[in-house]
């Protein structure tokens, strides 16, 4: 192995080992800031083709597939680190440390594995890595909420082998490439990169796992697992048309859910599905443009997504609380995370000249041009509703809104840096997108500059503000309540669980009752054989040890007899 | 932290005093007004060009602000009608949920922005 091929993978791991040996402080976290750096040198410094190639058990491996949609994943991928390890730079926690390394290092070798058996080893790394970054909260409830995200994700890693061990016997290649949806092999793969992608009904990990992790945990957490499973859709089921409408559906039912939720971390986690959406309707489409603005939107993504955890972390970091109903009127004090959370507010609700009006434009432009009527009308639907929430409800009710009478110090210098550098990222990519869309697998020829289409994104944008002041001033608009809101886990959270119970307690009283009704013939047989064989009985009266002595000395005379005679 | 309501405007870093015109009284309205100002020359605006929309519905004047009202509208609709459905107290999972707890303080720093 050249040492200009070794995988960028075994970097982050191999510094995740080398880190505790570090003496905790500014040398390990400048470790962890330097290795994404020389991970993303590495990613940028392959030549498109296989490398690595590694035999393994009669199979051959291909540790380093490098393409082009496999070199943008993982560039962000060393971004996504490096900005989530600096926010995380005051941590001192050897677990989380350890743990953000691991997660980003499986997440990249997932990206450019060549092969699914490479693939699944990364898959469920990412899963192992990741949950300790929700166990390193150290509640009891941040525990059973890991165990529950690591249930699913090792479940999706299972699911993932048993349809990979199918394709082999069925096609003889372990070869990760473009799949048909049709056998049990392919649908098992495909329902595996579903659950990490979050498809609904199989969604409510995300929700119920992120806001759970530590401060820095869910901004690390916010950028790979699901971001990876959307690349092994764009891998592995392009132009799958089902997609396109699962994706539809995942842009839409999350909007209701985000507005009513009380947790921002909770919040921006359906707004993480809902973005999720938009990347997959790109990939069931499956043109060029359509893969452009699915690459092009996860690379914005994970910047204004990492942005928004951020300054709700930050917030979280000095308040102790991340409750909409707890917050309000921090920008006082908290001013410059107030602006770098407006920053990635305009950046996901796609306002002109931020991230996200250069990528999404892309991706409904391919909707559009092929003519997915009911599915555009979905997406557009669903980007007012971004709005809502992570546009409006995340800065109005953190920074805005009622005077919560908290008075909390400006965020840390690290984490404003951190900020301040996704915030500039995000107007970068906005203003002056090129770069980006040089990044992109495909030849890029779309202007998301014209005069139609500014307009026609301020009016959708500025018209649902107006709706909201409308709202706001007629005291329709929700309140923040301390509540939680059902999803879809309450069937395994609650129904199933209940449902067994009944179960198991028919079956208890049922074995019960007929235990009872047999134990009850079973008394009265004894009970009869007691009375008439018992020493009281009638048959133990005529019965007595003396009368069996007579018979035996009768038998023995008949004998003796029977032998004379 | 404690909470503070009798707190000096004149502590807080700059940017902070200046956002405080929102909470001035009038300044609501204001902002309220000047939207709608920008939205009626949006829809407006669409007079002026010429759209060269996929759908001939998006060539209407003022479709996709329309669209963005009746949009964000249905969506608050529809959230509070969901939320009558779904809402539960925050301790129905309990304890297995982090809903109920405090954040750990050993893994915060909650400063008052004028503990100096």
């Amino acid at each position: 192995m050249l040492i200009d091929q070794f995988p960028p993978a075994f970097t982050f791991i191999l510094a995740a080992i080398v880190l505790l040996a570090v003496p905790q402080g500014r040398a390990r976290g400048a470790l962890s800031l330097i290795v994404p750096i020389v991970a993303a040198l590495q990613v940028w410094n392959y030549d498109t083709g296989i490398y690595n190639q590694v035999e393994f058990f009669g199979f051959t491996l291909e540790l380093m597939r490098v393409d082009k949609l496999s070199t943008i994943f993982g560039l962000i991928f060393c971004l996504a680190a490096f900005l989530g390890n600096l926010f995380a730079w005051h941590v001192r926690d050897s677990v989380q440390q350890v743990a953000a390394l691991l997660y980003a290092g499986a997440a990249i070798g997932a990206v450019f594995a060549g092969d699914l058996i490479t693939l699944f080893i990364y898959w469920e790394g990412t899963a192992i890595a990741s949950v300790f970054l929700i166990w390193a909260r150290r509640t009891e409830g941040a525990y059973h909420t890991g165990l529950r995200y690591l249930l699913i994700q090792i479940g999706s890693g299972v699911i993932l082998l048993a349809g990979v061990v199918l394709c082999y016997r069925e096609t003889g290649s372990i070869t990760f490439t473009k799949m048909t949806l049709g056998t049990l092999a392919t649908w098992l793969i495909f329902i595996a990169f579903g659950i990490k992608c979050a498809f609904p009904l199989l969604h409510n990990w995300l929700q119920d796992s992120y806001p759970a992790a530590t401060v820095t945990g869910t901004v690390i957490l916010s950028a790979f697992t699901t971001k990876l499973a959307v690349y092994a859709l764009a891998r592995g089921f392009p132009g799958t048309e089902l997609l396109i409408y699962i994706g539809a559906v995942m842009t839409v039912f999350p909007v209701f859910f985000a507005e009513i939720e009380n947790d921002l971390r909770r919040v921006l986690a359906y707004s993480l599905n809902n973005q999720l959406g938009f990347m997959v309707v790109g990939v069931g489409i499956g043109t060029e443009m359509s893969l452009n603005g699915t690459a092009s939107h996860a690379f914005a993504h994970i910047l204004y997504k990492a942005l928004l955890f951020m300054s709700v972390g930050a917030v979280l970091f000095r308040t102790g609380t991340s409750k909409a109903s707890e917050l309000g009127g921090l920008y006082r004090t908290m001013p410059l995370t107030t602006v770098f959370c407006l920053v990635g507010a305009a950046s996901i609700s796609a306002f002109p000249l931020f991230s996200g009006f250069v990528t999404k434009s892309l991706i409904l432009d391919a909707t559009a041009s092929n003519h997915y009527t009911l599915v555009w009308i979905m997406l557009l639907f669903a980007s007012a509703g971004v709005l809502s929430h992570s546009g409006i409800k995340i800065p109005f009710f953190t920074f805005f809104a009622h005077d919560s009478g908290m008075r909390p110090k400006e965020a840390p210098f690290h984490m404003l840096l951190a900020m301040g550098i996704t915030a500039f990222l995000c107007i970068f990519i906005g203003v002056y997108p090129d770069p980006l869309y040089a990044l992109l697998p495909y030849e890029v020829e779309f202007h998301p500059y014209t005069v139609g289409h500014v307009i026609g994104q301020l009016q959708l944008l500025l018209f649902a503000l107006l709706a909201f002041g409308v709202l706001m001033r007629t005291g329709i608009h929700p309140p923040e309540i301390r509540a939680i809101n059902l999803d879809s886990d309450w069937v395994y959270r609650r129904m199933l669980p209940k449902f067994i119970g009944s179960i198991a307690f028919a079956v208890t009283a049922f074995w019960a009752l007929q235990t009872k009704f047999w134990m009850h013939r079973v008394d009265g047989v004894i009970a009869r054989l007691y009375k008439s064989h018992g020493p009281e009985g009638r048959i133990a009266q005529v019965w007595p040890t003396g009368s069996m002595v007579l018979w035996i000395a009768i038998l023995l005379g008949a004998t003796l007899l029977v032998n004379f005679v | 932290m404690a909470k503070k309501i009798k707190d000096n405007p004149q502590n807080y870093p700059w940017l902070g005093r200046v956002f405080l015109w929102v909470d001035q009284p009038g300044s609501a309205t204001k902002l309220f007004g000047g939207l709608a100002v920008v939205c009626l020359m949006l829809g407006l605006a669409d007079f002026l060009y010429e759209k060269h929309g996929h759908f001939t519905f998006e060539n209407l004047p003022a479709f996709y602000g329309l669209f963005g009202f009746v949009a964000f509208s249905c969506v608050i609709f529809g959230a509070k009608a969901l939320r009558e459905l779904i809402k539960r107290p925050e301790d129905f999972y309990a304890p297995h949920v982090i809903d109920t707890e405090e954040y750990p303080e050993d893994e915060l720093e909650k400063v008052a922005h004028d503990a100096d």
